[in-house]
């Protein structure tokens, strides 16, 4: 719980401030599209987590989103295949990335952040040639296909359950048995704050290396297939730009160490549900300007930052004495 | 510690409720939703500020990047309950539903880009394939006697760009108008006296347009002419010219009104450009929003298109649309 107190401080205080300055913020609809955009959000988020726990990176999200986005429609309407068909087509894509990645990584001993930017260039220029720069999307048809990322379960008012939302939720609990309740998870731990002691003591480290980069890879696609239900319109050359960025961001936020070995499900979901929320903010407070959202947004994940940091040493420093 | 984050809180409320976001008592407001944050757009919310001020009404402009952007700006429009919303699509086809969306909620309007199957009450602006029709007219008086050219656009994933190099190269090519045909930009575009080597995106990313160009140079330095179909296109040629001291061996034709472009006509170092008019775009938009609003439907025409036609530019007419367009910005 330690690790995550600064972010959910820095919601709380998000979400206080933004109902205060404007009164629709608390609306149902308003706020069932937060759980929306943290649903999508927050499943990339949830896979960059898995290889920042190992101590890697993954910097190819944007892309992979980008390729399993454009290139499900576009294999859809297009070429005329199943739903069902390009749905599998886009996960094999993502797992056969995650495997690549892995495989360079622990077998060539590359470093991933170099094999993750090339990732970057390669799916983005790939999905470009393969499109020819055309915007994808679903048009007005395959309704029921788009239900998985537009659905809703309707509660009260305006208020509902977007699918996407519960999509993460299952995927969250999933995450979490996996990290903390399986020897697996342990190993992940183990080796991303030592792994050369993590070897030696038996743990076949290169395989969980391999499966880390594999999981962030297929959620990335999965998210990218969501993205593109939900949205519907995709245009090649800019469609996930950044969405690695927004992820570790969230991810880091949320209590995991860059520096590998540390990390909590829950503290990634509230990293992304701030990043979310505060760019409601910005559109819903008319005096922001919206091209100071970089500046807001920046500030507020800074200041989470060093209050984490703060509330940690005081801790730390209580301890001894 | 709980005591002092409650005390920040009660603090931060207090400071805050000072400044939040009062509606004006019974103020309509309206909101323009543009495709990105480029000089362009401003020329709009310009216009649309002024409108907002001449009938007492609150407009506010947003400048999402591109359209993931573009939809969550729309809802938390909904959410923020605006009396009517003007936007530019991004991609009509595939944007019916959240447009579809807006028009539950709201009154909803398209600019600059229509999005004919949607539900918005009327469109405002102009065919942007008619627009690039007459930037290939400015082309043909430059270079009367054929040549080779490049085309340098932000995106072609946008429907406006892509209508709009179609226009070019289809009037060169001097086929039938025909506004659904598109020619893959990857391939060389023989015409009879007219070949388009290249058309290079840039992706709204200044940087890479400079690049473009100076490597298009690098590969043909016997280009005839070139040609920049977004606002900061123009200016970034010229400037990579001016560099080279190639200014006068390659012909420059433009689009919008970049104050450097214009200043490139008056100086004769472009040959010409081609025009819309933003600031009526976001004028006229809140001024048809305001009206429907308040139960007057009688603006809007049968066929539901409010056309604000573009306009050629050369140097002979280039000091007098300028002169206008500084009153209009209150320069």
């Amino acid at each position: 719980m330690k690790n995550i107190r600064g972010i959910f401080i820095t919601l709380v205080v998000v979400y206080v401030v933004t109902a205060i300055l404007n009164d629709k913020f608390l609306g149902g609809y308003n706020q069932s599209k937060q759980l929306e955009r943290t649903g999508l959000y927050g499943i990339l988020s949830l896979g960059v987590a898995f290889v920042i726990i190992t101590r890697g990176i993954d910097l190819s999200i944007g892309s992979v989103v980008c390729l399993v986005g454009c290139g499900v429609p576009w294999l859809v309407v297009r070429h005329g295949w199943s739903p069902a068909s390009a749905v599998s087509l886009g996960l094999l894509v993502g797992f056969l990335i995650g495997l690549f990645h892995g495989l360079l990584i622990t077998k060539l001993k590359l470093q991933p952040f170099v094999v993750t930017l090339c990732g970057l260039l390669i799916y983005r220029g790939a999905t470009r040639g393969l499109t020819d720069d055309q915007s994808q999307g679903f048009g007005s048809g395959f309704k029921e296909f788009r239900e998985w990322g537009t659905g809703e379960i309707e509660l009260v008012g305006k208020f509902s359950l977007p699918y996407p939302f519960l999509i993460l939720v299952v995927l969250s609990i999933a995450a979490w048995i996996f990290l903390r309740k399986t020897i697996w998870g342990r190993y992940l731990f183990a080796l991303g704050n030592n792994e050369e002691a993590a070897r030696l003591s038996g743990i076949n480290t290169d395989r969980m290396i391999i499966l880390s980069y594999v999981i962030c890879s297929m959620l990335a696609a999965l998210g990218g297939m969501l993205f593109i239900l939900n949205g519907n319109t995709a245009q090649p050359s800019a469609y996930g730009n950044f969405f690695e960025l927004y992820a570790i961001a969230a991810a880091v936020l949320g209590g995991c160490s860059l520096r590998g070995g540390e990390g909590t499900i829950l503290g990634v979901l509230i990293g992304t549900a701030v990043m979310q929320v505060l760019k409601n903010m910005i559109n819903l407070v008319t005096w922001l300007e919206t091209h100071m959202e970089f500046l807001i947004v920046g500030l507020v994940l800074l200041a989470a930052v060093v209050m984490d940091e703060i509330v940690k040493r005081r801790a730390a420093k209580k301890r001894l004495t | 510690m709980k005591i002092r984050f409650g005390a920040l809180l009660l603090g931060l409320g207090i400071c805050l409720s000072g400044c939040g976001d009062k509606e004006e008592d019974g103020k309509k407001s309206y909101a323009l939703v543009t495709t990105g944050a480029v000089g362009f757009w401003e020329i709009c919310k310009k216009g649309g500020e002024d409108a907002g001020a001449e009938l007492g009404v609150q407009v506010e402009t947003l400048m999402p990047d591109g359209s993931t952007e573009q939809r969550k700006a729309l809802e938390d429009l909904i959410s923020k309950g605006v009396d009517g919303i003007s936007v530019a699509a991004i991609d009509p086809e595939n944007q019916a539903d959240i447009f579809g969306e807006v028009a539950d909620n709201t009154l909803l309007i398209t600019m600059d880009t229509d999005a004919p199957k949607s539900k918005r009450q009327v469109y405002i602006g102009m065919d942007n394939y008619n627009a690039g029709w007459m930037c290939g007219e400015l082309v043909k008086e430059a270079l009367p006697e054929g040549g080779e050219v490049i085309l340098f656009i932000g995106r072609l994933e946008q429907e406006n760009a892509k209508r709009r190099r179609q226009g070019v190269i289809d009037c060169w090519r001097e086929r039938k108008k025909d506004s659904s045909r598109y020619d893959l930009p990857g391939e060389v575009v023989k015409g009879e006296k007219y070949t388009v080597l290249a058309t290079r995106t840039d992706e709204i990313n200044m940087a890479k347009a400079k690049e473009n160009v100076e490597d298009e140079l690098t590969k043909n330095p016997d280009v005839d002419a070139m040609v920049g179909l977004f606002a900061y296109n123009p200016p970034i040629i010229l400037d990579v010219l001016r560099e080279r001291g190639d200014l006068g061996k390659v012909k420059i034709i433009g689009f919008d009104e970049d104050e450097e472009t214009l200043q490139g006509i008056v100086d004769g170092q472009i040959a010409g450009t081609v025009v819309q008019d933003p600031y009526a775009y976001g004028n006229q938009s809140i001024k048809v929003l305001h009206a429907l609003a308040t139960g007057d439907d009688s603006v809007i025409p049968e066929n539901k298109l409010f056309d604000i036609p573009a306009r050629m530019i050369r140097k002979d007419n280039v000091e007098a649309f300028w002169k206008d367009l500084n009153e209009k910005l209150g320069k």
